[in-house]
């Protein structure tokens, strides 16, 4: 008999949080449903994404008189949403047995995080109420036109005259690590 | 862009401001306790007070940030917060007020007098059930006020004082963890864990406590020899981090 070769099927089991980081939102989406579509369709959930909770399309309304948000004050809001999501779309998947891909989860606001020169236990320290993914995946794309890292750095950068690029490619180093930790 | 200053120079920076015997430094007041607690009305003529003294003085409310406000009032208004995105919205909206609102009026040598500070956050949050070091940490670096002011009034004060014009709102009473579908019953519950978690607090932060139910003036006058008294305590070295993630963060802006 042949032997099996090594399979990226999902191994469906009763509620799976599958996550999956990167810079480029377009690409983790594009890769949390390609990860679903491995999935019998009874089981699928769908994809959680970022925003879910428009706290960040709000955010935009408030305009550039309230003040740039600093990174930390980012992280609470993208903490604020993914607590958001976790609620309505996350945990009832899991609930009901599903497969549940979140695009983007933890490890992209770590990742961001320490880019931003903020501590490493204050991030893991946040991020303490989510649940570890059954399965952790990162992917490693080259644009940064969307998604909440180039969200951030585009706020960060109404006032801070910070470099977006300079975060971006800070990001992508500690992208990696920091998926893996989750794992 | 001014130059990159090191955590160490940063430090002593820092230091340096708050500590300088020749000038007035920047002095952090903090009012909290229950709703009905009569904070408020203190809080006015306290500040009324200390501008007839010649100091200069800003307020700083809580929730009351331009930017975060408007993302919580709108989802207060549909009631679709749950404990933890309360939490972290809260922290949201205090973050952003001491680095544009607190820690630049301290710098420049004002009187800060917070309605309300982290310690809200820390007494509602645990009343719904989260855990009180994980609230700490959403509010790190810890920014230590010099004097907290808790005004401890009975949940049946409480109580009687804020339905006696008004029926509570949906999350002051409580009514996403309690339950309850009475509004009085529930704030009733609700501050009950509310006053208990502020009893605990008070004893592990030091709080100055006031016996909100004095009259007005006993308690007023009661706070401007609190402050006479307490106004010449030395800078806290706690405070270091979070003036030196604030200064390093106005330097970027700079």
């Amino acid at each position: 008999m042949a032997r099996a070769h090594p399979t990226t099927r999902v191994k469906v089991r009763r509620g799976t949080l599958i996550s999956v980081d990167g810079i480029e939102a377009a690409e983790i989406v594009a890769a949390a449903r390609a990860r679903l579509a491995e999935v019998p369709r009874q089981r699928r959930a769908g994809v959680s994404l970022w925003d879910a909770s428009g706290v960040f399309d709000d955010l935009v309304v408030a305009g550039r008189d309230a003040g740039a948000p600093s990174a930390r004050t980012l992280l609470l809001l993208y903490a604020a949403d993914l607590a958001f999501r976790l609620r309505w779309e996350i945990r009832p998947a899991l609930a009901e047995g599903r497969v549940v891909a979140a695009a983007p989860y933890v490890a992209t606001a770590l990742a961001f995080g320490r880019a931003a020169g903020l501590p490493a236990g204050w991030l893991k320290q946040l991020f303490r109420f989510a649940p570890r993914p059954a399965q952790a995946c990162y992917v490693d794309g080259s644009s940064a036109r969307s998604g909440f890292i180039r969200f951030a750095c585009g706020q960060l950068s109404l006032a801070n005259g910070f470099l977006a690029q300079d975060v971006v490619a800070r990001a992508r180093k500690h992208l990696k690590p920091s998926a893996r930790s989750r794992r | 862009m001014p130059p990159r200053l090191d955590n160490r120079r940063l430090r002593e920076l820092a230091r340096a401001r708050f500590t300088n015997p020749g000038g007035r430094r920047g002095f952090l007041v903090a009012f909290e306790g229950a709703d009905g607690s009569g904070k408020t009305t203190q809080r006015k003529l306290f500040k009324t007070w200390l501008k007839a003294e010649g100091f200069d003085v800003v307020t700083t409310k809580w929730n009351s940030s331009d930017l975060v406000k408007p993302i919580i009032k709108s989802r207060k208004a549909v009631q679709a917060l749950g404990p933890e995105e309360f939490s972290l919205l809260h922290a949201a909206d205090f973050r952003h007020r001491v680095e544009h609102v607190i820690m630049p009026a301290l710098w420049d040598g004002k009187v800060v007098i917070a309605d309300r500070f982290l310690f809200t956050g820390l007494a509602r949050d645990v009343a719904r059930g989260l855990d009180l070091d994980w609230v700490l940490q959403l509010y790190q670096p810890l920014l230590w006020p010099d004097l907290v002011f808790y005004f401890a009034v009975s949940a049946d004060t409480s109580g009687r004082r804020v339905t006696a014009t008004r029926t509570p709102n949906f999350y002051e009473a409580g009514r996403d963890v309690t339950d309850l579908d009475d509004p009085v019953e529930s704030y009733h519950r609700f501050v009950t864990r509310v006053i208990r978690e502020y009893e605990s607090l008070a004893v592990i932060f030091n709080f100055i406590t006031i016996d909100a139910e004095q009259s007005m003036s006993q308690q007023h006058y009661q706070l401007r020899e609190l402050f006479r008294e307490g106004g010449k305590r030395p800078w806290s070295e706690w405070n270091v981090d979070a003036v030196v993630e604030w200064l390093a963060l106005t330097r970027q802006r700079a």
